[in-house]
C-alpha cells in the first residue's frame, strides 16, 4: 500500500497522518478529549441536576392529574386489571357478541387504528368508562371501541400499530375481553388471568375465576418447557408454590436450560483462533447438577460484584514477572529471570516446572515482601502465601535443556498443544505443551527483544523493539511476513483471523491485513506510548492502554474512538478484555488491578497495591484474574476460593 | 374463501362439529400433514379426538393467520431463550382464559404444531415470570400444601451460598 510509507508519524504528533482517516469526524476524536477536560464533566453534572429537578416537578404534576389511589401503579397502566372483576358481572349479561375497549394511555395507537376502520367491529359495544375509572389512568383519553372476536381479523391492522409495550398493554386488556366472551359462551362464570407481575396489591384471588393450576393440567414435558423459559428467580419461586411444583420446578433438565441462559454454554471447539480462558459453566456430563452449579455462579459473580477475592501468591521467580497465562489446570509465566514457569492451578498451587538456563544458573527464591495495602480501594478477604517449591525438587540437574532463553522472558502465549515465548535474546521460542515443553524451535529474525507474541492455528505473530512485527507459519516457523510501518517499539500485538492489531511506543496503534501485509487503519492516542493493545474476539473492539493513563475503545471498523475510560494513575500496562462477562481487567505502573464494565467503561473493581510493585500482565477468567508484578511475584485474584462446590464450575 | 374444493378438508371436533379447513392450514400440524402424506387424499372428516370445537377454530385461527410462515428452521435455542420475544399478533391471539389456554397448548402439542406449542408455554411463563410463590399460588389458585418446614428447608437450600 503505497500511502503507508508517505505516512510520516513522528512520535509527539498528537493524532498520525489523517490519510487513513477519509471521514472528518475522526479527525475530531483525538481532538474531543483535549478541549473537553474537566468542562465536559462540569457539563454533564450540571445535565444531571437538570434532569433530577425535571422528575421532580413533573412527579407531582402527573398525580394531580391522575386523582386514583395508586399512582405507584401508573407507569405501568396496563397492568392493573383485576379491577375488572366488578365491572365483568355487569358485563356478563351482554352475551357472546360483546365488545368492549379498555383505554389506556399506552395503547393510543391501537385505539387510532380501530377508529380509523369501525367497520371491523360490527359488533361493538364501546365506551366503558367504568372500567377505565377504576384502572385511574385513562381518564383524559377517549373510549373508542375495541374489538373482541377474534377469529379472522386481519393481521396488518396490527403490524407496526404501536410498540411492543404498548401491544403487550393492549393484548393484556384485549385478552380479559376475549376471556369474558369465552366464559359467557360456557356460562360458567367469569375468568380473569390476574398476569400482571406487579400488582400484589390487587391480585386478590376472585371466587369465580377460571383458575387451573397447570402443573396438575399439563404433562410433564409441557410444563418443563413452561418453567424453561423461566428466570432463575422465577424458577426457585416456582419451587415454592406447592410439592408438585417443586418437585417440576427442581429438575436438572429445565435448571441446564435456565443456567446456560444466564451464563451460556460450551463454545464450539476449534472456531477460535485463540484459546479461550475458560467461561465457567461446568462440564456436559450427564448427571451433573445444573442447579447447584447456578448457585455456586450466582455466588461468584456476587463477589465480582463486591469485590471479594483472596490473594493466591505465587513465589518463586526472582525477578519481574513479565506474562503469564492460565487455564484451570495450569498458570504459566515467564519472568526477567530467563525461566518459564508452570504453576498448579490447583490448592496448594505448587510450581510444577521450571523451563530456563541450567538450574545453576539461577537462585532458589525471590526476594518477598508483604504488599502494603493502599488507603483506598479493595484488600483481599483473604491472602494465601503458598511456600516456594523448591527447585530442586523439581529441576532435574543432569538434564541439560537444549534451548532456552538467555535473557528476559517477556511475552508467551500458550494452546492445548504449543506454547510461545518471547525474549530480550531476540528470539521467539516455540515449545511442545504434549511433551513435556520440550522447545520444537526457535525463531530468528528480530534485531531486538521480543515484547509480545500472538498465535493462531495459522501464524505466530511476534513484535519487537526493532519497530517490526514479524509474521510467522505456526506448523514450520517459517517467516511469512514483516510489518514495517511503526516508528518506535512494537509493544503488543493481537490476532484475529486475518486481522492483527498493533500498538507502539510511539503512540499509534495499528491494523493491519495478515494476507496483504498492508496496515489499514490507525488508531491514535492523545500524546504518548501505548504499552498493550487488546482485540475483542469479534474483531470489532481495540482497546489500547498506555502512558496517557487511559484506556482507549475503538471500532474496528470505522476507527473511531468510541470510548476513553479513566481510572489509573499510571502508565497501563496491561489490558484483557471478557466479553462474555464484560469486563476489562487492567493493570497499571499506579499499581493496581482494576475491573472496568466493558459497556459503560465504569470502574466496578479498585484492587491497589496488592503487590508491591508495578502491575506487569493481567489475565482473567469467569473466577479469577492473575497479575503479574515487578515484584517477582504472581498473584491469583481468586473470586471463587472457599465457594463450596466452585470446582464444579469448571470445565 | 376462494379454496377450490380438493384443497379442502374437514376436521371432526371431539364434540362433533365439523370445521373446513384449506389444507395448507392443515398442513400447519405436523400429525395432519404426515398422515395425509401417508394416507393420501381424504374426503371424509378427519376426527380430532382430543380438541373440541372451540378449541379448534382458535388453534385454526392461529394456522391461519401463519399458513404461509417458512418452516422452522430447527434452529430453536436462540428463540427458546427468550420469553418475552413473541410477536405482537400472538399475544393478542393468547389473550385468553387459563382454560382456554391451557386447551390450545395440550392441542398444540397433540397436534404437533410446535410454533403454537412454543408460544402458549412461553405465555404460560411469563404469567409466572417475577411472580412471588404466593402470587403464582394466586394467578392459578394453588393450595399451598409444604409444612412450614418443607418450605423453610427449600427456602434454605435456594439461598445457600448466596450473597450475604
Amino acid at each position: 500500500m503505497a500511502p503507508r510509507d508517505q505516512v510520516t508519524v513522528p512520535s509527539n504528533r498528537r493524532r498520525p497522518s489523517l490519510s487513513f482517516r477519509s471521514r472528518p469526524r475522526n479527525a475530531t476524536v483525538s481532538a474531543i478529549p483535549t478541549t473537553a477536560g474537566s468542562g465536559l464533566g462540569h457539563d454533564i453534572r450540571d445535565g444531571l441536576s437538570l434532569v433530577d429537578s425535571g422528575d421532580a416537578m413533573e412527579e407531582p404534576v402527573l398525580e394531580d392529574v391522575n386523582h386514583f389511589p395508586e399512582p405507584a401503579h401508573r407507569p405501568r397502566g396496563a397492568k392493573s386489571f383485576s379491577s375488572l372483576c366488578h365491572p365483568v358481572d355487569g358485563l356478563r349479561a351482554l352475551g357472546r357478541r360483546l365488545s368492549v375497549t379498555i383505554r389506556n394511555k399506552s395503547s393510543r395507537t391501537f385505539n387510532y387504528v380501530h377508529q380509523d376502520e369501525p367497520e371491523l367491529e360490527p359488533q361493538g359495544v364501546k365506551g366503558h368508562n367504568s372500567i377505565s375509572a377504576v384502572q385511574g389512568f385513562s381518564i383524559t383519553l377517549p373510549i373508542p371501541g375495541n374489538r373482541l372476536e377474534p377469529p379472522k381479523f386481519p393481521s396488518d391492522l396490527y403490524s407496526g400499530a404501536a410498540a411492543r409495550a404498548a401491544a403487550a398493554a393492549q393484548n393484556d386488556v384485549a385478552r380479559k375481553m376475549e376471556q369474558m366472551k369465552l366464559t359467557q359462551d360456557s356460562e360458567s362464570g367469569i375468568g380473569i388471568v390476574l398476569q400482571d407481575h406487579s400488582d400484589v396489591s390487587d391480585s386478590e384471588s376472585g371466587s369465580d375465576l377460571i383458575q387451573v393450576d397447570p402443573v396438575a393440567f399439563f404433562p410433564t414435558e409441557i410444563m418443563s418447557q413452561v418453567l424453561s423459559y423461566l428466570d432463575p428467580e422465577s424458577l426457585m419461586n416456582s419451587e415454592l408454590v406447592s410439592r408438585a411444583w417443586s418437585e417440576q420446578a427442581s429438575s436438572q433438565h429445565i435448571w441446564r436450560h435456565v443456567f446456560r441462559h444466564c451464563y451460556g454454554q460450551h463454545r464450539p471447539a476449534g472456531t477460535r483462533t485463540k484459546k479461550q480462558a475458560s467461561a465457567g459453566v461446568g462440564k456436559s456430563v450427564f448427571n451433573q447438577n445444573w442447579k447447584k452449579l447456578f448457585i455456586v455462579r450466582r455466588t461468584l459473580e456476587s463477589r465480582w460484584k463486591e469485590g471479594k477475592a483472596a490473594a493466591i501468591y505465587l513465589q518463586g521467580h526472582t525477578d519481574s514477572v513479565y506474562c503469564a497465562q492460565f487455564d484451570e489446570d495450569k498458570i504459566i509465566t515467564g519472568s526477567r529471570d530467563r525461566t518459564i514457569r508452570v504453576w498448579d492451578a490447583h490448592y496448594p498451587w505448587p510450581c510444577r516446572k521450571i523451563i530456563g538456563p541450567p538450574s545453576a544458573d539461577v537462585s532458589d527464591s525471590g526476594p518477598v515482601e508483604d504488599p502494603e495495602q493502599q488507603s483506598t480501594g479493595k484488600s483481599p478477604f483473604l491472602t494465601i502465601r503458598p511456600p516456594p517449591t523448591r527447585s530442586a525438587e523439581i529441576v532435574n540437574p543432569n538434564e541439560r535443556p537444549t534451548m532456552y532463553h538467555s535473557a528476559s522472558i517477556l511475552c508467551l502465549q500458550f494452546d492445548d498443544e504449543i506454547m510461545v515465548t518471547g525474549s530480550s535474546d531476540f528470539s521467539c521460542i516455540v515449545w511442545d505443551i504434549k511433551n513435556d515443553y520440550r522447545a520444537i524451535r526457535r525463531l530468528q529474525g528480530h534485531t531486538a527483544g521480543v515484547l509480545d507474541v500472538c498465535f493462531d492455528d495459522r501464524y505466530i505473530v511476534s513484535c519487537s523493539k526493532d519497530h517490526t512485527i514479524s509474521v510467522w507459519d505456526r506448523h514450520t516457523g517459517a517467516l511469512v511476513k514483516k510489518l514495517l510501518g511503526h516508528r518506535g517499539p512494537v509493544n503488543a500485538v493481537q490476532l484475529r483471523g486475518d486481522l492483527i492489531v498493533s500498538a507502539s511506543g510511539d503512540g499509534v496503534a495499528k491494523l493491519w491485513n495478515v494476507t496483504s501485509g498492508l496496515c489499514v487503519k490507525e488508531f491514535a492516542s492523545k500524546d504518548r506510548g501505548l504499552a498493550c493493545v487488546e482485540f475483542s474476539e469479534d474483531a470489532r473492539t481495540v482497546l489500547t492502554g498506555g502512558n496517557d493513563q487511559a484506556i482507549y475503545q475503538f471500532d474496528a471498523n470505522t476507527g473511531e474512538l468510541v470510548k476513553e475510560i479513566e481510572g489509573h494513575s499510571g502508565l497501563v500496562r496491561s489490558l484483557h478484555l471478557d466479553s462474555s462477562n464484560q469486563r476489562i481487567i487492567s493493570g497499571s505502573y499506579d499499581m493496581s488491578v482494576k475491573v472496568f464494565d466493558s459497556q459503560s467503561g465504569e470502574l466496578s473493581i479498585d484492587f491497589p497495591g496488592w503487590t508491591t510493585s508495578w502491575m506487569l500482565s493481567v489475565k482473567s477468567d469467569y473466577r479469577r484474574i492473575v497479575a503479574t508484578s515487578q515484584d517477582s511475584r504472581t498473584v491469583i485474584m481468586d473470586f471463587g476460593y472457599g465457594i463450596d462446590g466452585i470446582d464444579l464450575l469448571e470445565e | 374463501m376462494a379454496e377450490d374444493n380438493q384443497n379442502m378438508l374437514s376436521f371432526l371436533s371431539n364434540d362433533g362439529k365439523t370445521i373446513d379447513v384449506p389444507r395448507d392450514v392443515a398442513e400447519r400440524s405436523l400429525l395432519i400433514k404426515n398422515m395425509l402424506d401417508d394416507i393420501g387424499p381424504v374426503t371424509e372428516a378427519i376426527p380430532i379426538p382430543n380438541v373440541s370445537e372451540n378449541v379448534l377454530n382458535k388453534v385454526l385461527e392461529w394456522c391461519t393467520h401463519h399458513r404461509s410462515d417458512p418452516p422452522s428452521t430447527g434452529d430453536e435455542d436462540d428463540s427458546r431463550r427468550k420469553t418475552t420475544d413473541i410477536e405482537e399478533w400472538d399475544q393478542k391471539f393468547m389473550q385468553v382464559d387459563q382454560e382456554m389456554l391451557f386447551e390450545i397448548i395440550l392441542a398444540a402439542n397433540y397436534l404437533d404444531i410446535k410454533p403454537l406449542l412454543d408460544i402458549g408455554c412461553k405465555t404460560v411463563a411469563n404469567m409466572i415470570k417475577g411472580k412471588s410463590p404466593e402470587e403464582i399460588r394466586k394467578t392459578f389458585n394453588i393450595q399451598n400444601d409444604f409444612t412450614p418446614e418443607e418450605e423453610d428447608q427449600i427456602r434454605r437450600e435456594n439461598e445457600w451460598a448466596e450473597d450475604r
